[in-house]
């Protein structure tokens, strides 16, 4: 489709509307803390939708929609186990974490780490690095997104998408801190959700209903309206890895579970964990009900999807030009698509900038390093992050959702076993953790390799393993954990105490 | 019901309302004092 007035005026108005965000944000930036963790000032809303709008992507649009399209309710355990993840990162990390943070002024989960494991290069640095390796996969993901909603709307090449996008994204999350994340992300959040709660029952409606959808559906194929396929990629063990892998892999993600050190008081977390599953499970099902209504409306003839590799990514907005035959709305719509995008966007860049400027730099490397320098740094790498990143999405994947969970994959494999371990398991130690950590992301990458690339090596055919892939590396990372642990030294007992490590939580 | 097979209502909906469950029990029981 070709660019309107009236859709150029919505987009440009949004992307205005978060530039001045970062300009307001700017002006509350005085140190570092400020920059990365919003001077632990976050209220119980901006908390909650700023945790929506880390975990809400691009896949929550147009990958949720179009898995649906592609797979059917097999796959609708996404829609309870993304949103469980919030919940999972509040209760089994964030209380740990916020407490010990209070007296030890953590700013990023490395900082934990770096104390729990008594590591202050070593892990900190692995860590580090592991986290800037995912996150940057994560990004180029992200980026394919946004990159895909402005091709549509505005019938430009990749490349000049792609550099809009990542622009506004970088000059207000470089300039105004997790400060102008954290709002941005509230007015991210309220419009993806207000507008999907709105746009989908439209959706389903104009398909001819949610009833007819499914009929639909199993008319096509019963493993469809199933809620495993047995044939299929979503058999019952995938499904039990995918929600591993979704619910744990997306809570021990650095870019997430940092918002929990930016809170202003810890009874937040009492109904945190509620309030997200409710609000974005809902947003989410109804998502998930339109890729479906996609699916009938190709089926039924009503309009074709484009001729590309990854046409499923795009059923929703073909769904919503349909369904809503109305110039303003396909320009309010691409900001509800933009809005679920940039709110992880902004918080990937934010946390790579962190764990440059803050674990890197400032504390390894230059420990004298003086706080407005880290502060520079931490815009630099911000800026430097987002054009790296658009470069490599200049090629985007197949599709999108395989891209996003390859990077939670890599995620849960090197970060789930540390983190659990660490404030659960007093026998867990150093040496465990290392070796934890750097198995768990280098076999995950080698997985991952295998299975996007459809490798057959050793007899086994590794595009049709039983499990996701990074179900194996975790379980890699788990033994290496137990193993390394039990042979080596254990920590302290002053350190065990002073990070609250044990089978509890403090309530 | 909603043109969908008993098992996938049955096994959707008991997961919803554990998980609902659950959280609605931490929020009762957590009392978070800083």
């Amino acid at each position: 489709m070709a660019a309107d007035p009236v859709t150029i005026a919505v987009v440009s108005l949004y992307f205005i509307g978060m530039l001045a965000i970062g300009a307001w944000a700017s002006k509350k930036i005085k140190n570092t803390e400020d920059y990365l963790v919003a001077g632990r000032s976050l209220g119980f809303w901006v908390f909650v939708l700023l945790m929506i709008g880390t975990v809400c992507s691009g896949m929550s649009l147009l990958g949720v929609s179009g898995l649906g399209y592609k797979a059917g309710w097999p796959t609708i355990w996404e829609q309870i186990f993304v949103p469980l993840s919030i919940g999972f990162c509040v209760i089994f990390f964030g209380v740990k974490l916020h407490n010990v943070a209070k007296t030890s002024g953590y700013m990023t989960v490395q900082d934990y780490l770096a104390h729990r494991y008594e590591s202050p290069v070593a892990l900190r640095s692995l860590a580090a690095v592991a986290g800037i390796i995912v996150s940057m996969i994560y990004l180029v993901g992200q980026y394919t997104a946004i990159a895909i909603v402005l091709m549509w709307l505005f019938a430009i090449p990749l490349w000049l998408a792609l550099i809009i996008a990542t622009l506004v994204t970088m000059v207000y999350t470089a300039i105004g801190g997790l400060y102008a994340v954290a709002w941005a992300s509230l007015i991210q959040s309220v419009i993806l959700i207000v507008g999907v709660i709105i746009m989908a029952p439209i959706i389903i409606f104009y398909a001819g209903g949610f009833t007819h959808v499914n009929e639909v559906m199993a008319s096509i194929n019963p493993n469809l309206v199933m809620p495993w396929n047995p044939s299929g990629a979503f058999a019952v063990p995938y499904i039990f890895s995918f929600a591993i892998l979704l619910m744990v892999g997306l809570a021990c993600a650095p870019h997430v579970i940092n918002n929990v050190l930016s809170i202003r008081d810890v009874k937040y977390f009492k109904w945190a964990p509620l309030a997200a599953f409710l609000i974005y499970g809902a947003a989410m099902f109804l998502l998930k009900f339109s890729g479906f209504a996609g699916l009938t409306m190709v089926k039924e003839g009503i309009f074709a999807l484009p001729a590309v590799t990854n046409a499923q990514d795009y059923v929703i907005l073909y769904g919503i030009q349909y369904s809503i035959p109305t110039i303003a709305f396909w320009g309010i719509f691409a900001v509800i698509v933009l809005a679920a995008v940039m709110s992880t966007t902004d918080r990937l860049m934010l946390t790579i900038g962190a764990m440059v400027s803050w674990d890197l730099y400032k504390k390894v490397l230059r420990p004298d390093a003086s706080d407005k320098n880290v502060l520079l740094l931490s815009k630099i790498v911000v800026v430097l992050s987002a054009i790296s990143t658009m470069i490599l999405a200049i090629n985007p994947p197949d599709m999108l959702a395989i891209l996003i969970w390859m990077g939670i994959g890599v995620m849960l494999s090197t970060f789930a076993v540390p983190l659990l371990a660490g404030m659960y398991w007093r026998g867990a130690t150093r040496q465990g953790a290392l070796a934890a950590m750097s198995l768990g992301l280098v076999t995950a990458l080698i997985f991952g390799f295998l299975n996007y690339f459809k490798v057959v090596f050793a007899g086994v055919n590794f595009a049709t393993i039983p499990l996701h892939f990074s179900f194996y590396s975790f379980v890699i990372a788990i033994i290496a954990m137990i193993v390394v642990s039990i042979a080596t030294k254990k920590t302290t007992e002053k350190i065990l105490d002073e990070t609250q490590t044990g089978w509890y939580i403090s309530k | 019901m909603f043109g969908l097979p008993d098992i996938t209502l049955l096994t959707v909906g008991i997961t919803i309302v554990v998980v609902i469950a659950a959280l609605v029990y931490w929020g009762l029981t957590f009392e978070g004092h800083d």
